[in-house]
């Protein structure tokens, strides 16, 4: 067996053993009326969940919620994620410890995320509300056509950062000499960062997207800690939706249906990305 | 605008005064306020009692460490070795199982993009498709809430991040050193091991590192998974998820234990992830 | 166009001081060259000039404008940078506009001005490439097109052609010189190359560890040195410096070499004599050396003479090569007009008249 079929094996199998074989169990599951109650009498029923699914329109709500949620999100974590680490890129002093500070968030652990900012905001016992009533305001962020945007707003705290590590990694390995030439040929900052800055970057904001996008689509943690998918279905995402029907209902066929539902969804993305991306690349 | 005057060396093209660069650093300051604010009221809360975290007006108190014996006593420890243990496995396998097949791909273009976007495919799959037949199967084997069957979900998403992270390092070195390595007569698994490992160990650390933290974090696989006897830390701060007054400072308390650990880690290892992240994996 | 001053000019990193004092003059439209060797301060004083390195100490003068305090988008100057510094997601024409339309130019005039430009510098058929698809060559000149199209009063050079290959580099020193010529521009051109410092320069300047040591013309720097470094720095191949004393009016060498020398100081004295001063092979002459290595080149030879105790070079017409070869012992002498006297201590000059 040649040098590099040997290299790539014990890989092969790990994927095989940790990604592969569950994917396909997960497929025959969804294809079945597998119950974990019931796991030794399974009956094959084909498409049937799949039918069921898109029927359920609770289904269809959770992936509008997820979309909604994932576009809003990333476009704010990307817009301030873009300042920030602009502005990290020309700081000199305490450099490390700004740094490392500010990417902080990224690095907790959502769960706990979500509870700190459960009690931070909550209307009785929270910091926040009780500083904004001394201004006057009375805001539930958890209330009714609110609590959808405290679940973006506490995304875009946890993971601007990690937007900001990419694109600073991304602003850093850029070329400085063409930013001298344009300091000479007279363009202003502004001016610099539409037409030298961005241009330069747009492969490195590809990436970024994708992978935050894809990241955020499987947002659970703060819906777990805060809302439970209320209030009403206002916030129940998809991935919170699966796990409860899988897990406190035991209907694991038909969130495995559900959630090969999304697989498609997202692979078709994932192609028409990566096709556009490759196209950029080769002109 | 003012060229930079007396005494700035600056070579780099960026302008460290004028409007937009005192917009910056508002900005800087401004982050700061909102990164400290929730940690800082975590910090203070884990000191507070029942009583004074059911107040958000009191500004100042006697501090109490009632908050950290709970936690302590509950277990928690326990739990965030259990973390350790999952994550340290995960990556070392994805580690070592990935450096191979990643210098495969790289160098011989093993698979071609086939393998490469099979990874990327791996990246994005959504939890909630793999985690049910890790539970069916974890039931089969009698693995139901082991940490056996944690770790295995865990590389589910770790592998291929790793993974992609080293093809993109190996791209960056290279070929000549190896085949100077082999002309001076390293067999090519030597040349692999003495020459391309030490040049791509700090983005490999980097990588390691990043992996670690999405496996010490992760709820979802572990709550289904192990949600009773072998808990990770992060289940175990969910089961802090009340309203009781009692439970909010051991929370708290919770909270930082698993928070503490990792910000110290990535204060000494920040500057190596933004260059081992540029260094490879930027690149599409 | 504008002649440019800079007075009493100290930049500084850190502790060390890698500009000291410097007064120079850049007289309006001539092309002023700074040479020396790497780390002399050459690029960090163009630099300065730019605008891109901040001055620690003294000021700079363009026209009659202080411009020391100034960006670099404020000094009208246009610069080409060494490694072409174009913009990579731009075509060659977007690269020539930019300056124009960053300027807040019309994009109709502006590619007109663009395209007059490629025409001159015959890159039209380029321009809808983008600058990954040109060669080094092609791409310099899209660098110097993006230049000249602002018509600025300061053209500033840095090592322009040192990432072409020989003969590109030669071809592209021309343009480059007949360019200035056109447009009459005063131009500030740092170099490394000694060679391109002195075909393209009206006034050379010559600098070491942050001082200028000698400026002037290129012929007055080549034929009266006023220091070892500058005499060894200038022409190639390198001047023989011989160290020796001279007794009786006769010098000799360290090295074994010696010659007759009049109107010199008894004592210790460095003498230089350029490989084309040594002549070889002439009769009368006493003294006697082995031919140890030759390299032609064409219409010339080097030759790499080995003496006593040391070695000489000596460069040959190709018609007197007749019949001499590699190992060959050979009567050696030099022309007595063009010898230069350096004080052994100091390497200055000892002036002869």
């Amino acid at each position: 067996m040649s040098f590099r079929i040997r290299l790539l094996l014990p890989l092969l199998a790990l994927f095989v053993v940790a990604v592969g074989y569950p994917l396909a169990f997960s497929f025959y599951i969804s294809l079945t009326n597998y119950k974990i109650t019931n796991r030794f009498d399974v009956k094959f029923s084909g498409l049937d969940r799949y039918a069921d699914a898109l029927h359920d329109s609770a289904y269809w709500s959770a992936l509008t919620v997820t979309f909604t949620f994932v576009l809003i999100a990333v476009f704010l974590e990307l817009a301030l994620g873009l300042c920030i680490a602009l502005a990290l890129q020309r700081q000199k002093r305490v450099r490390d410890f700004t740094r490392s500070f500010l990417l902080s968030p990224m690095f907790i652990t959502p769960i706990a995320v979500g509870l700190m900012f459960r009690f931070l905001l909550n209307q009785q016992l929270g910091v926040i509300p009780t500083l904004l009533s001394r201004f006057g305001i009375s805001y539930d962020f958890f209330g009714p056509g609110r609590a959808f945007f405290s679940i973006v707003l506490i995304d875009v705290w946890q993971w601007t950062p990690f937007m900001v590590l990419l694109l600073l990694a991304g602003l850093e390995s850029l070329p400085r000499q063409p930013f001298e030439a344009a300091r000479i040929d007279g363009a202003s900052t502004f001016y610099t960062f539409r037409r030298v800055t961005l241009p330069m970057l747009s492969s490195v904001l590809v990436v970024a997207i994708l992978i935050r996008g894809l990241d955020a689509l499987k947002v659970f943690e703060y819906v777990y800690a805060i809302t439970r998918g209320g209030p009403g279905t206002e916030t129940q995402t998809i991935q919170y939706y699966v796990y409860n029907t899988g897990i406190t209902f035991f209907r694991l066929a038909s969130a495995s249906a559900m959630a090969y539902g999304l697989l498609a969804v997202v692979m078709f993305l994932v192609i028409l990305l990566f096709r556009r991306v490759e196209r950029a690349r080769r002109s | 605008m003012k060229a930079p005057t007396r005494g700035d060396a600056d070579g780099s093209g960026l302008v460290s005064h004028g409007p937009w660069a005192i917009l910056g650093k508002l900005l800087i300051a401004a982050g700061f306020v909102v990164v400290a604010m929730p940690l800082l009221w975590v910090l203070l809360g884990s000191f507070k009692t029942g009583a004074q975290l059911n107040d958000p007006t009191v500004l100042t108190f006697t501090p109490t460490l009632e908050n950290w014996n709970t936690v302590v006593s509950s277990g928690i420890l326990t739990a965030a070795g259990r973390s350790v243990i999952v994550g340290v496995i995960t990556v070392t396998l994805s580690v070592l199982v990935g450096s191979m097949g990643a210098y495969s791909i790289s160098r011989y273009k093993t698979g071609g993009s086939a393998t490469r976007f099979g990874i990327l495919a791996a990246q994005v799959l959504p939890p909630a498709v793999l985690v049910f037949p890790f539970l069916a199967l974890a039931y089969d084997f009698q693995l139901n809430d082991t940490l056996a069957a944690v770790i295995a979900a865990h590389l589910s998403f770790v592998l291929p991040v790793v993974c992609w992270f080293l093809i993109g390092f190996f791209d960056a070195v290279p070929i000549a050193l190896e085949e100077q390595a082999m002309i001076d007569g390293l067999g090519r698994f030597a040349a692999f091991r003495k020459v391309v490992i030490p040049q791509v160990a700090p983005g490999v650390g980097a990588a390691a590192i990043f992996g670690f933290v999405l496996s010490w974090n992760d709820l979802f696989y572990a709550l289904i998974l192990a949600p009773g006897n072998s808990a990770t830390l992060p289940v175990r701060i969910a089961g802090f998820n009340t309203f009781r007054g009692v439970e909010l400072g051991a929370m708290c308390a919770a909270i930082l234990v698993s928070v503490v650990p990792v910000l110290t880690a990535t204060f000494f290892v920040q500057r190596r992830l933004v260059r081992g992240i540029s260094g490879g994996a930027v690149k599409f | 166009m504008a002649s440019v001053a800079l007075r009493n000019v100290v930049k500084r990193f850190g502790k060390t001081e890698v500009v000291q004092n410097l007064d120079l003059n850049l007289n309006d439209g001539e092309i002023t060259v700074l040479v020396g060797p790497s780390g002399c301060g050459k690029t960090t004083t163009l630099r300065m000039i730019a605008g891109l390195e901040a001055v620690t100490d003294g000021t700079i003068t363009i026209g009659d404008i202080d411009v020391t305090t100034r960006e670099p988008k404020d000094r009208d100057v246009a610069m080409v940078f060494q490694n072409y510094a174009l913009y990579p997601h731009l075509s060659v024409l977007e690269n020539i506009t930019f300056p124009l339309l960053a300027r807040g130019g019309q994009k109709p005039q502006a590619q007109r001005q663009a395209k007059e430009v490629a025409e001159i510098l015959g890159i039209t058929g380029l321009l809808g490439r983008k600058p990954g698809a040109l060669s080094g060559g092609q791409q310099q000149r899209v660098a110097i097109g993006r230049a000249i199209v602002r018509n600025p009063r300061v053209f500033l050079f840095d090592e322009p052609l040192s990432n072409l290959d020989a003969k590109l580099r030669v071809d592209m020193r021309t343009e480059i010189l007949r360019l200035q010529r056109q447009f009459g521009t005063t131009a500030l051109y740092v170099t490394h190359d000694q060679e391109e410092a002195m075909t393209l320069s009206d006034t050379m300047v010559v600098m070491r560890e942050g001082k200028i040591v000698q400026q002037g013309k290129p012929s007055e720097l080549y034929s009266r040195p006023v220091d070892t470094f500058v005499a060894g720095f200038i022409g190639s191949p390198q001047m023989n410096l011989l160290h020796g004393t001279v007794v009786d009016g006769l010098f000799t060498s360290e090295a074994g070499f010696t010659t007759p020398l009049k109107n010199a100081p008894t004592g210790s004295l460095t003498l230089g004599i350029r490989p084309e001063d040594v002549v070889v092979g002439a009769e009368g002459s006493h003294q006697q050396a082995k031919i140890e290595i030759v390299e032609l080149l064409g219409p010339r030879a080097i030759l790499s003479l080995e003496l006593p105790s040391g070695r000489m070079t000596a460069v040959v017409d190709a018609v007197d090569m007749l019949g001499l070869t590699e190992g060959q012992v050979v009567p050696v002498s030099v022309r007595k007009e063009n010898l230069h006297l350096f004080s052994a201590e100091s390497g200055q000059r000892i002036p002869t008249e």
